[in-house]
């Protein structure tokens, strides 16, 4: 096993993620139920964040598509909560917790923390052929609102996104829709939660969808 | 060699053990495939659970030509050529829906869902000699088994169950794993773009040779997370002393059964997000058969490829869409199992299941297909081996009669091209009815 000692994973290695959950104990009948509540939040009237808001979870998600882009994904990882998720819903035209219902649905990612780390464990495996040569990924978000919510515990962030990806010997491909980021707070750090990314052309093929969005 | 693939057969592109790059390559063969292979033999065109009720229709593709699949009033299944037989609109651009006509939305001519024209407006502009009757939509011939709709134009093929042969039986037995269950589909898709020949992909769907190679970094991921035991075991080693075995099922159609490999289907998959919850929901609510209902969570272990464009695996239903020569789409339909003695929550986990091939494995499947098809684009390397295990002494007659080899073997290669060059030979001397 190739244990990365990238300064960009501050301190985290390949290591972490092996040592992590090799259970899947919290996918269950009211998690679903939540990711369905979620999508009729995400269709509500956002709020521009406040200075304070900015300052927290504006700042995460653009440190996440900084460790994306730079492909630091056992860092990346460490954003996420314990109970995480995250979601690529296989239908476009969302929210619409009808036909994006995962339970229902197959999707094009559905990652619980374990496989979140499989997949990760899997990119570093240096023998990933959709991977060699691994893509790179240039992440813009824009248009940050806060989500009126139900549960008061978590912070709802909705905002859109710009995606270009490229390996080498392929074109450049655009990814564009919006994303949501449900945040809470673990032993007094602000972790992703569940990320769920609408993709505009979710219903369309896709050309080796291997990298992170 | 001199090798003329514009004119003249086939043949000399396809010997024992080895075919003509240009197969893969050349556009005019490419084209005459999508009229003489596509729509001239059976070929698959929709599950019935995807049109569940009278008068619903879905929009296809039957090769390069758009077509709709309706069912009528009385539930019988029809396949029309989605082309307005007044200057050549396409009449329907939905992908699903339920309707009763389809109007043109150029001139507003307007076709019943089992073809026939039933208005034109200002017809008495067409003088005397206009006859409604003859110009209905372009109709397939169309027959089902269990469920999966068949279309061809050609009227000299036998029955589709007839025809389907071995693959027939082995269709039941991939559907009656939970006795009465129906199988749905319309749970969602993974759509799957690869630059390269849609052949790449069928040969590959019956290739028992690749998966620890090809599929190194799923197998070292498992390894690495979940130590052995875990989903694709058979695939180590030398599969040719293993217990599977790939078979001719007639017709271009090829079968892998790894059925002899698993012990225990649920012991042996992979994971899959909730897995710990609803496997214990299942125990408690199924007692001793939660067993057998956690079993059909899993693949079936089976892989049964129906030429040319329908490959069942495992629990998943993948459609070829070829678009061009070396441009194909492959629709991978994810499938629940429903019935009243079947806990929903064997599908809570299905769907969770079919994601973990497409994510892990399929990836680097087409990875490879579309290097071969940068590779076979060298003239200088004419030809493509197809001659594992032809003269090894391995090939039996096994179950169902069905020519059988060691699972490396590349019978269903051979057996592809031999279907292929039949139908390529047959031409296309058929008109939509």
């Amino acid at each position: 096993m190739n244990i990365t000692t990238d300064p960009m994973q501050g301190g985290f290695t390949l290591e972490d993620i092996l040592r992590d959950t090799l259970d899947s104990t919290y996918i269950d009948d009211a998690y679903y139920a939540k990711l369905r509540n979620d999508m009729v939040e995400w269709e509500g009237k956002g709020t521009l964040l406040s200075e304070a808001e900015r300052h927290v979870y504006e700042a995460l998600i653009i440190e996440e598509n900084w460790l994306l882009d730079r492909r630091a994904f056992e860092r990346w990882y460490q954003l996420y909560s314990r109970k995480c998720v995250y979601w690529v819903p296989a239908v476009g035209d969302l929210p619409d917790p009808v036909r994006s219902d995962p339970q229902r649905q197959v999707t094009i990612a559905f990652d619980d923390r374990r496989r979140l780390g499989d997949r990760i464990v899997w990119l570093r495996t240096g023998v990933a052929y959709s991977q060699l040569p691994p893509s790179y990924t240039s992440h813009i978000s824009t248009a940050f609102v806060r989500m009126p919510s139900e549960n008061k515990s978590e912070v709802k962030v909705r905002s859109q996104f710009l995606i270009q990806e490229m390996r080498a010997g392929h074109e450049i491909q655009t990814f564009s829709g919006w994303m949501g980021h449900v945040f809470v707070e673990e032993d007094g750090i602000t972790k992703i939660d569940r990320k769920v990314v609408c993709l505009l052309d979710a219903p369309r093929s896709h050309h080796n969808m291997t990298f992170l969005l | 060699m001199n090798v003329h693939t514009t004119t003249g057969g086939f043949g000399h592109l396809i010997e024992d053990r080895r075919v003509h790059r240009t197969l893969y390559t050349d556009h005019s063969i490419f084209n005459l495939e999508m009229s003489r292979i596509f729509g001239g033999t059976w070929t698959f065109l929709a599950h019935a659970s995807e049109l569940p009720n009278p008068n619903d229709f879905v929009r296809k593709r039957l090769g390069l030509r758009p077509i709709i699949v309706t069912r009528d009033r009385e539930g019988k299944f029809h396949g029309l050529l989605n082309r307005c037989t007044h200057r050549g609109a396409t009449i329907c651009r939905q992908d699903e829906g339920n309707a009763r006509r389809f109007t043109c939305p150029y001139h507003n001519w307007s076709f019943t869902n089992t073809g026939e024209l039933a208005a034109v407006p200002m017809e008495d502009g067409y003088g005397p000699s206009f006859d409604k009757s003859e110009l209905g939509l372009g109709k397939l011939r169309v027959e089902s088994y269990r469920g999966f709709i068949f279309g061809t134009f050609n009227n000299d093929l036998p029955d589709l169950k007839i025809h389907l042969g071995p693959a027939a039986a082995l269709l039941d037995e991939w559907l009656d794993r939970w006795p009465g269950a129906e199988l749905q589909l319309r749970r969602g898709q993974h759509k799957l773009m690869c630059a390269g020949n849609w052949k790449l992909i069928y040969d590959n769907a019956a290739d028992g040779y690749h998966p620890g190679f090809s599929h190194a970094s799923l197998l070292r991921m498992r390894k690495d997370r979940y130590g052995g035991g875990v989903d694709m075991q058979w695939a180590l080693g030398n599969v040719d002393d293993g217990l599977q075995t790939v078979s001719d099922s007639g017709n271009g159609g090829t079968f892998i059964d790894q059925r002899a490999e698993i012990t225990r289907y649920w012991d042996q998959s992979a994971p899959m997000p909730g897995e710990d919850t609803y496997a214990r929901v299942i125990r408690e609510r199924l007692g001793e058969k939660g067993e057998a209902a956690l079993d059909v969570v899993m693949g079936s272990g089976m892989n049964l490829n129906i030429f040319p464009n329908l490959l069942i695996i495992g629990n998943q239903i993948q459609v070829l869409e070829p678009q061009s020569v070396n441009q194909t789409h492959i629709n991978w339909y994810a499938t629940a199992l429903v019935a009243d003695d079947l806990p929903d929550e064997v599908n809570s986990l299905r769907m969770r299941l079919q994601e973990d091939f497409p994510s892990f494995g399929e990836p680097d499947d087409l990875a490879n297909f579309e290097e071969c098809q940068a590779g076979l684009e060298i003239e200088e390397v004419a030809w493509v081996q197809t001659g594992r295990h032809l003269d090894t002494g391995r090939e039996y007659i096994g179950a169902k009669g069905m020519l059988t080899g060691p699972v490396s073997d590349e019978l269903p290669l051979r057996v592809f091209w031999q279907e292929w060059l039949k139908r390529m030979e047959y031409g296309n001397a058929w008109v939509a009815k």
